[in-house]
């Protein structure tokens, strides 16, 4: 029984432990899913944690389509077509009732993560930054800021371009909490349509084509 | 007469088999002799014991009792008995065997079954006799051919080759045309007749056909483990 | 125009060809996994030596009760760090059985912006000059090493880079003491923890955490020397602990040794089978065959001409499906290494598989002897057919 336990159960859960941990160890991920599940989406119950690449959903010619969707260099992904990238399904009781979603985009001294959760329709429910590196980025990560991003849908991004930072509507309309950290302002913005624009390809295509 | 023209001296030879607690009495004293050159047909009805005798003369089997003398040398006598090497090393000197089913080797070319032999033993020159044999029984045209393309008679000269490829004294022949249909069977005995005229070899044979059996100088009836010559 | 009893042997294979090419088959499939596993046996412990000779240093000297990387330093938060004088440094570099000797210091900072209650930023403080002779195999992605141990300059590693988004040129800061930093040059990966860690100038990071000591001496052993000895005499100094990867590795291939076991046992299991099947297909042409043996007794072979025979078709079949299952074993042996990466705890980078033509000659040796004494049942069984038996036993 002991040479059982020690000889074939011990390297059975390794397998198990290791090929999991493998995987897990991609793409943008929220730090501590199980406590921030709830937070980010207070009326889930459950969720199941998905993995999506580019590779498979469409191969190079969806990855060259993303990225004439971003439209700029700085906002682009940075990583190679078979990048798996995490995608947490929210579920209340039986019912799928949205999605949460991270990127990273690159900010003033350090990545930003920038993440949200959405409903079944694309309209962002929560926005919150995991991390952003500097001085006065807490300014960012302050509850009024994310507030403003209540409601933001991808069609708020067609009067209003991150890039340039030129535009109108509501994004527009969101000012800055920290003056002295342009870079870090646009950053989040671009990594917003950046996270909007990969789950419209990632989910919200696949729906639409739905009859 | 010199002993040396005897081939075969067979002397009050009996064999008793064994199944179970019964003792079945196969040859009950058989003496014969055997000269060299001779034709010799066994005939018999099944369990007359010829099949018996035949494999003692060709020392496939040791006899129960009784002697038997190759060439004026006993290999079998005074109760001894020979093993398996010994039996072979009497076999491959002397003897050539042909069977109702021929066995010849259905991976092996015509060529390669009737060199088969070779590969174990050899007597000085014996790889010419190879191509010799297969012209003389008119196989060369089949050489190339596995068993499996030729037909009954062809495969029974095929193994006819094989048992002269080495030169023996004698051919031991049991059953050699009971596969084979009447015109088959009749070349088989043309070519038995005529290497027993030609080259004056010893053939001992085993037959149920009484037109082979006619074509032997000499005719054997068994009956009951007795031999009685005609 | 002779035919030898090779020949023989040979042909009589391919009288049941479905039943030869299964055995053959099943003789593959188990020196594919014999090989597989020794060449994994010897690649695996050849990785490990050259994962720890990449790691620069063979010991590594810490104050008691300091964790000993980068990665442990972060889950505890950065606390329970303790520092040693770098006077040790000189005193380590006097050691006869020492090469070099390298000087870090690892600080971590608290990030308040970084998840929902704030995380650790660790940097790594090594010196300009010794470290970078330590890591001769690190090779830059883009840019180099900073230029002097004062600069405020950073190092990347290829996933840090990757997690903060820096390119050559651009800046990055030290949380807590908002220290601005240039990132001068980017790793390739690695492999190993170096590739998640940033490294700073020595003095840049003792001047920003205001510590003029050092957490870790890094020590790489002259060749040939005894690292037992320097071990021991590295115990004697005064509240450090010694951290040695031969230490490592030994639990490491401890680990390793339940998983050679397990691989093991299924290599002898897939032997045994293919033993039985050999003996199976051999002495079912033997028994099939009694007539056509007992013929050849007939014609003059002696039981040790049959034997011989009986052992050359074991001999065929058995060189074949090695040599074979070599093949197999070195066209596959990228599957093999990720099925190895899959199953065990710890897999150092590069070739874990490493067959060579010493091992599969070994093998293929192992494998013909095995089919040797598998044949020598049937072999026997078939030297003793008695030509009257066999021709007269229908």
């Amino acid at each position: 029984m002991r040479f059982v336990l020690t000889k074939i159960l011990l390297p059975v859960l390794l397998l198990a432990l290791f090929t999991t941990s493998a995987l897990a160890a991609v793409g943008c991920d929220l730090n501590n899913p199980d406590r921030d599940v709830p937070r980010l989406f207070p009326e889930s119950t459950s969720f199941k944690t998905v993995y999506v690449s580019i590779q498979k959903l469409g191969g190079p010619a969806l990855l060259k389509k993303i990225e004439n969707r971003l439209g700029a260099q700085s906002i682009a992904l940075y990583a190679p077509v078979d990048v798996p990238y995490t995608l947490y399904e929210i579920y209340k009781d039986k019912k799928k009732v949205g999605y949460i979603h991270g990127v990273n985009q690159k900010g003033q001294f350090g990545g930003i993560q920038v993440f949200i959760a959405q409903d079944l329709t694309g309209k962002v429910k929560t926005f919150y930054l995991q991390k952003i590196t500097g001085a006065s980025a807490s300014k960012f990560r302050e509850a009024k800021f994310a507030r403003k991003f209540e409601g933001v849908t991808l069609k708020d991004f067609d009067h209003y371009d991150p890039v340039r930072g030129k535009g109108t509507g509501r994004v527009a309309e969101v000012p800055n909490p920290s003056p002295e950290l342009e870079t870090d302002y646009y950053g989040i913005l671009r990594g917003l349509k950046k996270n909007l624009v990969l789950m419209d390809e990632f989910v919200f295509a696949a729906e639409r084509a739905k009859p | 007469m010199a002993t040396n023209c005897l081939s075969l001296q067979a002397r009050d030879l009996t064999r008793v088999y064994r199944r179970g607690s019964e003792e079945i009495q196969a040859l009950d004293g058989v003496s014969l002799s055997i000269t060299k050159g001779e034709f010799v047909s066994f005939m018999g009805s099944s369990g007359s014991g010829k099949t018996t005798l035949i494999n003692l003369l060709g020392c496939l089997d040791n006899p129960s009792s009784g002697e038997l003398e190759l060439a004026g040398k006993t290999v079998f006598g005074h109760g001894q008995k020979l093993g398996e090497k010994e039996l072979t090393r009497v076999r491959r000197e002397v003897f050539g065997y042909i069977f109702q089913n021929f066995y010849l080797i259905p991976t092996l070319t015509v060529l390669e079954n009737v060199a088969l032999p070779l590969a174990f033993f050899r007597k000085p020159g014996a790889e010419e006799e190879v191509e010799r044999l297969l012209k003389m029984l008119g196989m060369e045209h089949r050489m190339n051919h596995l068993p499996g393309q030729i037909s009954g008679g062809e495969m029974q000269r095929v193994a006819i080759a094989r048992a002269l490829v080495n030169r023996p004294e004698i051919l031991l022949a049991d059953e050699p045309t009971g596969n084979l249909d009447t015109k088959r069977a009749g070349e088989i005995g043309e070519v038995l007749t005529d290497l027993n005229r030609s080259s004056g070899l010893t053939i001992v044979m085993v037959t149920h056909n009484p037109e082979l059996a006619r074509l032997a100088g000499r005719r054997i009836e068994m009956r009951d483990g007795r031999a009685f010559e005609n | 125009m002779m035919i030898t009893p090779f020949q023989i042997a040979y042909k009589n294979l391919l009288r049941k060809k479905v039943r030869s090419v299964l055995t053959l088959i099943g003789i593959m499939l188990s020196t594919w996994v014999l090989v597989s596993l020794f060449g994994f046996n010897r690649g695996y412990e050849t990785a490990l030596n050259r994962d720890i000779e990449n790691m620069g240093y063979q010991l590594m000297v810490m104050a008691k009760g300091c964790p000993y990387e980068a990665a442990t330093m972060m889950l505890q938060g950065g606390k329970g760090l303790r520092y040693m004088d770098q006077s040790m440094v000189n005193q380590i570099t006097k050691e006869p059985e020492v090469d070099k000797v390298t000087p870090i210091l690892m600080q971590a900072f608290f990030d308040p912006n970084k998840g929902e209650s704030g995380g650790i930023a660790g940097f790594y403080g090594v010196d300009a000059h010794s470290y970078p002779a330590m890591k001769p195999f690190f090779r830059f992605k883009k840019g180099g090493w900073f230029k002097d141990n004062t600069a405020d300059e950073v190092v990347m590693g290829y996933e840090a880079a990757e997690l903060e988004q820096r390119e050559v040129g651009d800046e990055t800061i030290v949380p807590e003491k908002n220290v601005k930093l240039k990132v001068v040059g980017i790793l390739e990966r690695t492999g190993s923890q170096d590739d998640g860690t940033i490294f700073v100038p020595l003095k840049t990071l003792q001047k920003i955490s205001q510590v003029d000591q050092i957490t870790t001496i890094g020590i790489k052993v002259k060749k040939d020397a005894d690292i037992t000895s320097l071990e021991n005499k590295l115990y004697q100094l005064k509240d450090v602990q010694v951290v040695s990867f031969s230490q490592v590795k030994q639990t490491i291939m401890k680990l390793i040794a339940t998983a050679r076991v397990m691989v093991f046992s299924i290599a002898v299991v897939a032997l045994l089978i293919a033993m039985v099947g050999v003996i199976n297909t051999v002495l079912m042409s033997v028994l099939e065959r009694r007539q056509e043996i007992g013929i050849l007794k007939t014609m003059g072979a002696m039981p040790g001409d049959v034997f011989r025979l009986v052992w050359t078709e074991t001999l065929i079949l058995c060189g074949l499906g090695g040599v074979a299952g070599i093949f197999l074993a070195v066209i596959f042996s990228r599957v093999t290494d990720l099925l190895a990466r899959s199953i065990l705890p710890y897999a150092p980078k590069g070739g874990l598989v490493a067959i060579d033509l010493k091992l599969s000659l070994l093998t293929l040796a192992i494998i013909v002897v095995v089919g040797l004494l598998s044949g020598l049942y049937p072999a026997w069984k078939a030297g003793r057919i008695r030509p009257l038996e066999s021709i007269r036993g229908e």
